[in-house]
């Protein structure tokens, strides 16, 4: 934001701080200055002086609710020793100054060297405590000017009430998402999803040297659970980052836990926010949707590694992701979904079918209902995986499974699922494209240091559930199930039209040769 | 539960910013799941039909008009009855879907269906004879329609015209329910080690809409609000009632629960169903209040409490209802006392 002010609009609020030598109150002053300013469209002074800063009503803040004060409220030692430390610092150095003339005074040196070394911790205190300050000034900056600018933009458009509004949509359907996760509810869900959160606890509490002194950044915080666990693990600080206003919760979350010390929270944007450090040595992060990739979370992940991430060392918590693919024959849900509407209290409700075809549907999968081998059909290395590796269209192929039943079965769909896995290093040359989770981390000990779990059907469920695509079979040629026979194809995935964090999904498959295809939409 | 109602409610105010790709997503199957779960909840649509179907001396060559027609199901059912005319009228895209649906079963001659605001359409009938709707919501009030119904009948209902259901009553009783309330709030306490009461508040004053087994229930239920449809207002919907709960036996109340039942008293044979939890499983459940203190009944004993519900100011979907409970026994370690604070968002 500092840099943002200084290359955009010339404003070195550093600069002006040290030029005039000002304490936090002076600091105060000069920030509510600056938002007076802007709030009411005059331009700043060429260069502000002391005599501008002057007046006491620049101590009262411009902004309601400003984070500033809750920032000091949050660090109510902040103050003082801020005030208190800037004349007795400049006290000593004018004293060193004045001792290099008389070096042979041993106990007024040595006192001096204790007085010194305590500055510095002092010093260093202080200087943490302000980069927080700094951060506190920052967001409530950047919130002031993106404002600003949303509704710098956002005017044009609307009152032009043209059809094309697609660059406002996506922010649009973005302030839903992050809305969606306000709520207690959504968070519920997440954190009794045993399988998830168990798995990141363990991970995290299982390989506590790797996390002992190190910088975390937690993205997509929520409730501040993952953070929390990174805290205990021993890092040493954690950044943890939400653009939903649950974030609150976790600030209250995590000084009721004594952790307030240790985990810093930043409520915006991922490429937006502005982390108190240059680089991190982890990245942890729950950033699945369904069938991985909707909610399209995955990019902000990438961006944060490739701009926070230690490049050499640095740990992406998860690191690996696999995703799955099987046939699967469910007459039953069929009867329950779609023969129904034939006849509902003697109406023919066919209409409401319509878009049971084109829509895949998050919903739990009996395993019986899969009738061919899965197949893994797109392995995601976290730490090197770019944003355009996202849309993508991968191989699969299955083969025909024998059943019980005694009825020829048809093919009625696909089921998408993923696998997730949490390694110790940046390459673990055991997890291979066709790896299950089952297989590289099995449930044998509570203590083991690798963590996976899948959400597939053969698991226990998940918040995840499957992604269950059926068959139109008004359009396409009906494809009996014969064991022992393979079918293959292609998967697309692709962003949603009109819908960004949403998924277009296309799957081609063939027996012997006959090629047929269909596109679902996950929104 | 509520998420799916709000999604429509979303999709509803985002349509009309949208081009037709997106019309059609918000119109999608997934989005109208909801109407399936209405349709199969048979408590529901079986008492509707029941209440139309078998009243035909009632619909005959009426003009009828459909709050809310969703599927439009009911404007069929009133013109399997014989009615003259049915107007459907629902905000809802699912509205296409009802015109559909209302000409492959060969009564798009006899059902209109209009899709917008009750209170901006225009009718093609200066006045029906029968309003009907299905208008309930979770605690009977929340996202409910009702205030929609009322502008109708004013406008547009007949003198001695009639309403389908006409009667609600919203009961309420005091259930055992440790377990669940230890899962549901007591969870917050600690989440894989830490304390998150920050939530467990949040938790407490959210009403909670699920399904209460009759052998939770400990006291006699009380009614707290009757509404006659032929003559409530919309003000009738901000409401206080002292009440007080019998004990039918020894045993604890963490929470109050409360459920309505619906009304068709100008059928022949008057026609009712409850979402009550000592009846059959409805899509509107039952809503729990849990209340901050345990209280430690004996049977026979009377808790006296009082329940005010009215619409939040600012957003008047949201309800704000207050109860308030006072347990006087001469055994001084078990008197309690307290006030509750809920929002239903």
């Amino acid at each position: 934001m500092i840099e943002h002010c200084k290359e955009k609009y010339g404003l070195d609020f550093l600069a002006i701080r040290d030029r005039l030598q000002l304490d936090f109150h002076g600091t105060v002053r000069l920030i509510n200055f600056i938002r007076q300013k802007v709030h009411e469209g005059a331009t700043l002074p060429e260069e502000i002086t002391a005599a501008d800063l002057e007046d006491d009503r620049y101590l009262k803040p411009v902004l309601d609710d400003d984070a500033l004060i809750l920032c000091l409220d949050d660090l109510p030692e902040a103050g003082k020793p801020a005030a208190a430390a800037v004349p007795e610092l400049s006290q000593f150095l004018s004293n060193a100054g004045a001792n290099g003339a008389k070096t042979a005074d041993a106990p007024m040196v040595d006192s001096l060297l204790l007085k010194n070394a305590e500055l510095q911790a002092e010093l260093e205190q202080l200087s943490k405590q302000f980069s927080n300050y700094r951060l506190a000034v920052q967001q409530t900056l950047d919130q002031r000017w993106q404002a600003d600018e949303d509704t710098g933009d956002t005017k044009p458009s609307a009152s032009s009430d043209s059809k094309d509004s697609k660059d406002e949509k996506p922010k649009d359907d973005s302030a839903y998402y992050f809305e969606s996760y306000a709520h207690n509810d959504i968070h519920e869900v997440m954190l009794k999803d045993a399988v998830r959160t168990d798995a990141y606890r363990d991970f995290i509490y299982n390989n506590k040297d790797l996390f002992a002194g190190k910088v975390v950044l937690d993205i997509g915080c929520g409730t501040g659970i993952l953070s929390m666990f990174c805290a205990k693990a021993g890092a040493k600080q954690v950044i943890a980052v939400d653009n939903s206003d649950i974030i609150n919760k976790a600030r209250e979350n995590i000084f009721n836990n004594g952790l307030d010390k240790t985990i810093t929270l930043l409520k915006g944007k991922m490429e937006e926010v502005i982390l108190p450090v240059k680089q991190v040595d982890i990245i942890v992060s729950e950033w699945m949707g369904y069938a991985l990739l909707y909610e399209a979370m995955m990019p902000s992940v990438i961006y944060a590694r490739d701009r926070y991430l230690d490049p050499v060392n640095g740990l992406l918590v998860p690191s690996h992701a696999n995703i799955w693919l099987a046939p699967v024959s469910d007459q039953e849900y069929l009867a329950d979904h779609i023969t129904y509407w034939r006849d509902v209290y003697g109406f023919d409700m066919k209409a409401m079918q319509d878009g049971i075809f084109a829509d895949a549907r998050p919903q739990i999968s009996p395993a019986r209902t899969v009738c061919g081998t899965p197949s893994a059909f797109r392995f995601l290395d976290l730490h090197t995986i770019k944003a355009e590796d996202l849309v993508f269209t991968a191989k699969w192929e299955s083969t025909f499974k024998q059943s019980d039943s005694a009825d020829q079965l048809l093919l009625d769909g696909f089921l998408v699922w993923f696998d997730m896995f949490f390694a110790r290093s940046r390459v673990d040359h055991f997890i291979v494209p066709t790896t299950t989770a089952a297989e590289w981390a099995p449930k044998t000990d509570k203590n083991e240091e690798r963590v996976a779990f899948t959400t597939g059907p053969f698991g226990t469920e998940t918040h995840w559930k499957q992604v269950l695509m059926l068959l139109d079979k008004t359009k396409i040629k009906e494809t009996e199930v014969v064991d022992g026979k393979k079918i293959a194809g292609e998967i697309t995935y692709a962003t949603a039209e009109g819908h960004h964090r949403g998924l277009t999904l296309k799957v081609t498959w063939g027996v012997e040769g006959q090629k047929q295809d269909q596109t679902w939409k996950l929104h | 539960m509520a998420g799916e109602a709000m999604d429509i409610e979303v999709a509803e105010q985002k349509l009309k910013s949208m081009d037709h790709a997106e019309q059609h997503y918000f119109n999608s199957y997934n989005h109208h799941g909801i109407h399936e779960e209405m349709l199969k909840d048979e408590v529901r649509t079986r008492s509707y039909m029941n209440a139309i179907v078998q009243n035909k001396h009632l619909f005959k060559d009426k003009v009828v008009l459909d709050v809310g027609c969703g599927t439009g199901i009911l404007s069929m059912f009133a013109v399997k009855a014989g009615a003259k005319h049915v107007i459907g009228v629902d905000m809802s895209t699912i509205i296409f879907k009802a015109r559909e649906i209302a000409k492959v079963n060969g009564m798009e001659d006899k059902i209109t269906f209009i899709q917008g605001k009750m209170e901006e359409i225009e009718l093609p009938f200066p006045k029906v004879d029968i309003i009907i709707s299905e208008w309930m919501g979770y605690f009977l009030l929340y996202e409910s329609m009702l205030d929609t119904v009322l502008y109708a009948r004013d406008k547009y209902l007949e003198k001695d015209g009639l309403l389908f259901p006409d009667k609600a009553t919203i009961f309420v009783a005091g259930i055992e329910d440790g377990e669940y309330k230890d899962e549901k709030i007591g969870f917050w306490d600690n989440v894989y080690g830490f304390n998150y009461s920050p939530l467990k508040e949040t938790a407490l004053s959210e009403p909670l809409v699920d399904v209460v087994e009759v052998k939770a229930v400990v006291t006699d239920p009380t009614s707290v609000l009757t509404l006659d449809l032929y003559t409530c207002t919309t003000e009738d919907l901000a409401f206080s009632c002292p009440f007080d709960l019998t004990a039918r036996r020894d045993d604890f109340i963490h929470a109050l629960v409360a459920w309505f039942d619906i009304e068709f008293s100008a059928c022949h044979k008057p026609i009712r169903f409850s979402t009550g939890p000592h009846t059959k499983y409805t899509h509107w459940k039952q809503t729990v209040f849990y209340l901050k203190d345990v209280l430690t009944v004996q049977q026979g004993e009377k808790i006296e409490c009082s329940l005010h519900n009215r619409p939040n100011e600012k957003n008047k979907r949201d309800l704000d209802i207050k109860i308030q409970y006072r347990l006087e026994t001469q055994d001084p370690t078990r008197q309690a006392e307290g006030t509750c604070l809920f929002k239903m968002c």
